[in-house]
């Protein structure tokens, strides 16, 4: 039996002519928890592309031992086989098929002549579901059903299927909420002490510290070291990210919060498929000249419909009357919404964020095109002029404004999203999930920016699941709960308990 | 060895254009090779140039519609029932052809921002929109000429689609085209310099105004010797000219990209999403319009079973051309040439007797190969 159970040597790939990864070694023993880390771009998802043959056997260089004995897969399906699987940071689970039919997506157990043995399948899903801590799931219904951390957990019962002995998770934890994440991490725990091992790919470094034996920090697609999780810190494994130290992740900077602007109240979003069902209900508050107002809540709590109905965005039915400068408006779409002074940057970037195929500096300069036509023709130079001031003022790395933004790294796509919402210069500024999927060295510009941007009084609206980003970050933090507003906090010696507390008590806290 | 590889990859990964251009060389020497030089005579350029011209109209309305994620069948049946409508008008109701010619395009408008106006308000799928008028046009058609053929039209109808320019307008218009290029060129140099923007070296400009006078200079030589440059190529250029326009440096034109590239992130950012599908089919609703005036003024006539099938040529010619089945990337420009290279296999196929089917046959098992080429050397990213 060899050492490792998995052992890559200066693995390097390359793609037209650029190193992506460029001589990185990664050991993982049979039981051990391996987190691997680095920023966006770093080369974290090219190596695991590698390991798992997306990148098939000869497209890169280097060599990978599996057990002891060279790996040469040139398919996914030869990786799986081995044993290795990867659960990816967007799951890939069929919505519409049930629990028990996406566990055994390819390798359904059959009756012979094609027929499925849904017994058999219902049975051993069942099992499976028990394995992964949801014994009392049934396995029947559509994964549609289920919430986020239910079907990461339902990914990680296919890949238990697949008999995997390495578990690859890419992000595992993105979406998911505390409680959430701490069974996910319980579950990766005791798997462990069955001898699977796993490969943990996370920017959330307390997860890290929580689960990892061993830790490995690449940059810039090269390898800077592995290190026992027991000899090093949070901030040790930052210094070695960035190749620098961020002393405080949270640039906070003093600046003048003043009048009231902006005023939502009444603010109720409908479920769109039960209408019946308030997402957000009846949540009123104020937002002053030049403050950072932080939205903390539980995944599923409404922040996102809160936000988005105050943009015009939501897509169910919605009420709501808002203020601005004590004049009522109304806000029925997104366009209204601009031209009033209000800017939004969405939460899924992917999905509502970016024009993947369009070039970066167009997708900049998408919601104040007109600007630059006074008359019929767009004046590209005037265009480009602006386009290349928001690239410097917010540093987005880019070697030409022309390439499609899919060249992008992530946090240089937020950081471009967030210009082109900047771009109609709005009084409001509402985040959703500004930072997420985004690397700390991004995350660090990203809070400047902000701070920036507050102390030249723009109001802005910050939604965040990472409380340590709220309390950093925001002049005052209202606190959602089940669609409710539960608290409403100045954060002068608030604390990550009391946001919790309110966020998970039904009765309001009182100010 | 290896260098020039890599940089000729460069070159056409990046002008996608320069391997239709290739293709369309590579068949008119296959061509008139077989012919014996007939092929490339200037008759036939002409020819050639009048047959591609009314799929032409379609596919660069229909482009943009692709690019904007929908897709529109009902363009043939369209082209028809507004040909009809022109017959009738000029052979029963003797109508001056200007006010003819208005009414058409005023109809053609105003049906395509109707079906527009199902797709993106009523959110009914432009398929189904389109399948409906494709089939709804076409019985009107019928309705309205009793499903007998109108004719005949008058003189100045037919110039519009038999007509050629006089060779000294021929030769202005292709003069004023290199002045206006050339100044262009320039002042968008001056103004670079203003704004402190990088300035291309002044040979490259120089280059590429003398290459496109040769282009012109060769055009407008070629069709004078045979009878000048015809009307309805005349009509498919200037469009060709405003739709790149268009596309490229108005706002309109970006949005339309910009829907097509990802509809609920343009929505996100202010823009009114809605109105720019309606009137991207508003304005394929028009480009029906030249089409069926041009049609019924080439038969002479107006006929009941006239641009029949002409929607999938349209779209066959987009998806030719580069347009991306998924929406947010296409030009103008590679559309035209797409349906220049279904008119030169219909047209050299012609000359060679081959029998009708084989050239169905042929042009399918070109679009599919085009396309998968296409697909096969994109995804190496």
């Amino acid at each position: 039996m060899a050492e490792y159970l998995l052992e890559m040597r200066g693995i390097v790939k390359e793609f037209s002519g650029v190193k992506a990864v460029d001589g990185i070694d990664l050991k993982v023993r049979a039981g051990e928890v391996v987190a691997l880390c680095g920023e966006n771009g770093a080369g974290k998802s090219t190596l695991v592309k590698v390991l798992s043959a997306v990148h098939p056997y000869g497209t890169w260089s280097g060599t990978i031992l599996w057990q002891g004995e060279e790996l040469k897969a040139s398919s996914i399906r030869e990786t799986e086989r081995a044993g290795i699987v990867i659960i990816h940071q967007e799951l890939m689970l069929v919505p519409q098929l049930s629990v028990a039919e996406n566990i055994f997506l390819g390798h359904e157990p059959t009756l012979g002549a094609g027929l499925i043995d849904f017994e058999t399948m219902y049975a051993r899903a069942a099992q499976l579901m028990a394995e992964v801590g949801l014994p009392e799931i049934n396995v029947a219904l559509p994964v549609s059903y289920f919430g986020g951390g239910q079907q990461q957990l339902i990914e990680i019962a296919k890949a238990l299927n697949k008999n995997a002995k390495l578990l690859i998770l890419d992000e595992p934890s993105s979406s998911l909420t505390k409680t959430e994440i701490d069974g996910l991490l319980r579950l990766i725990d005791g798997l462990r002490a069955k001898g699977t091992a796993c490969v943990y790919i996370s920017h959330k470094l307390d997860e890290v510290a929580a689960i990892a034996d061993t830790v490995t920090v690449i940059r810039d697609g090269t390898f800077v070291g592995t290190a026992p999780m027991a000899e090093l810190s949070v901030d040790a494994i930052i210094r070695m990210m960035v190749g620098r130290e961020i002393k405080n992740l949270y640039p906070r900077e003093a600046h003048p919060v003043g009048e009231v602007i902006f005023e939502a109240r009444h603010v109720t979003c409908y479920d769109i498929d039960n209408p019946a069902r308030k997402r957000v209900d009846d949540v009123s508050f104020t937002l002053r000249h030049g403050e950072i107002l932080g939205i903390a809540g539980l995944i599923g709590a409404g922040r996102t419909e809160l936000v988005s109905t105050l943009f015009g965005a939501y897509p169910g039915r919605s009420e709501c009357e808002l203020f601005l400068d004590g004049k009522p408006i109304r806000i029925e779409s997104p366009l209204r919404a601009v031209a009033n002074g209000i800017s939004m940057v969405p939460e899924d970037r992917k999905q509502h964020g970016i024009i993947p195929i369009m070039a970066v500096g167009h997708n900049i300069t998408l919601s104040t095109l007109s600007r630059f036509a006074p008359r019929v023709l767009i004046d590209d130079d005037a265009e480009l002029q602006a386009i290349h001031g928001e690239i410097n003022r917010l540093s987005i790395k880019t070697s030409s404004p022309a390439l499609p933004m899919t060249s992008l790294s992530g946090g240089n796509q937020q950081k471009a999203v967030i210009a082109k919402m900047l771009l109609p210069h709005p009084r409001v500024l509402i985040l959703d999930e500004p930072t997420r999927g985004v690397d700390i060295g991004a995350k660090y510009e990203i809070y400047k920016m902000m701070f920036e941007l507050a102390r030249n009084g723009m109001s802005i609206i910050m939604v965040s699941s990472e409380l340590p980003e709220i309390l950093g970050i925001s002049d005052r933090v209202l606190v959602i709960g089940e669609g409710q507003l539960r608290g409403d906090f100045l954060n002068d010696s608030l604390t990550q308990e009391q946001i919790m507390a309110a966020a998970i008590t039904k009765t309001p806290l009182a100010a | 060895m290896n260098s020039i590889a890599t940089y000729l990859t460069v070159l056409f990964t990046r002008y996608k254009i320069l391997t239709l251009v290739l293709a369309i060389a590579l068949i008119w020497i296959l061509f008139g090779y077989l012919t014996g030089g007939e092929f490339l005579s200037p008759r036939n350029f002409s020819n050639l140039l009048r047959q591609m011209a009314i799929t032409g109209m379609l596919a660069s309305g229909m482009v943009f519609i692709i690019i904007a994620g929908e897709i529109d069948l009902s363009v043939g049946s369209l082209l028809g029932l507004i040909g009809g409508v022109v017959a009738i008008l000029d052979a029963h109701y003797h109508l001056p052809v200007v006010l003819t010619i208005g009414l058409a395009i005023g109809m053609g408008g105003l049906i395509g921002l109707a079906s527009g106006y199902w797709v993106a308000y009523l959110r009914v799928p432009s398929f189904i929109v389109s399948l409906a008028g494709m089939m709804a046009y076409r019985g009107v058609l019928l309705g309205i000429t009793g499903g007998s053929t109108i004719a005949p039209v008058s003189d100045n109808v037919v110039l519009v689609g038999q007509g050629y320019l006089p060779f000294v307008v021929g030769d202005l218009l292709g003069a004023v085209l290199f002045v206006v290029l050339a100044v262009v060129s320039l002042r968008s140099r001056a103004r670079h310099r203003e704004l402190e923007l990088p300035v291309a070296p002044m040979w490259q400009d120089v280059a590429k105004l003398a290459v496109t006078a040769l282009v012109i200079i060769g055009f407008v030589t070629v069709l004078d010797a045979y009878r000048g440059v015809p009307i309805p190529v005349l009509v498919l250029l200037v469009v060709m000219g405003l739709f790149t326009v268009m596309a490229n440096r108005t706002v309109f034109g970006r949005r339309i990209y910009a829907v097509g590239g990802n509809l609920e992130a343009t929505r996100l950012s202010g823009v009114n999403v809605q109105r720019v599908k309606m009137l991207v089919f508003g304005l394929l609703g028009i480009m029906c319009a030249f089409a069926g005036i041009t049609t019924t003024a080439r038969l002479a006539a107006g006929s009941p079973s006239a641009g029949t099938s002409g929607e999938l040529d349209a779209i066959a010619s987009c998806f030719l051309g580069g347009t991306s089945m998924r929406g947010g990337s296409g030009t103008v420009f590679g559309a035209l040439i797409g349906a220049l290279i279904m008119a030169s296999l219909d047209n050299g196929m012609s000359m060679l007797d081959v029998d009708n089917f084989w050239q169905m046959i042929v042009k399918g098992a070109i679009l599919l190969l085009a396309v998968w080429l296409d697909i096969a050397t994109g995804s190496k990213r």
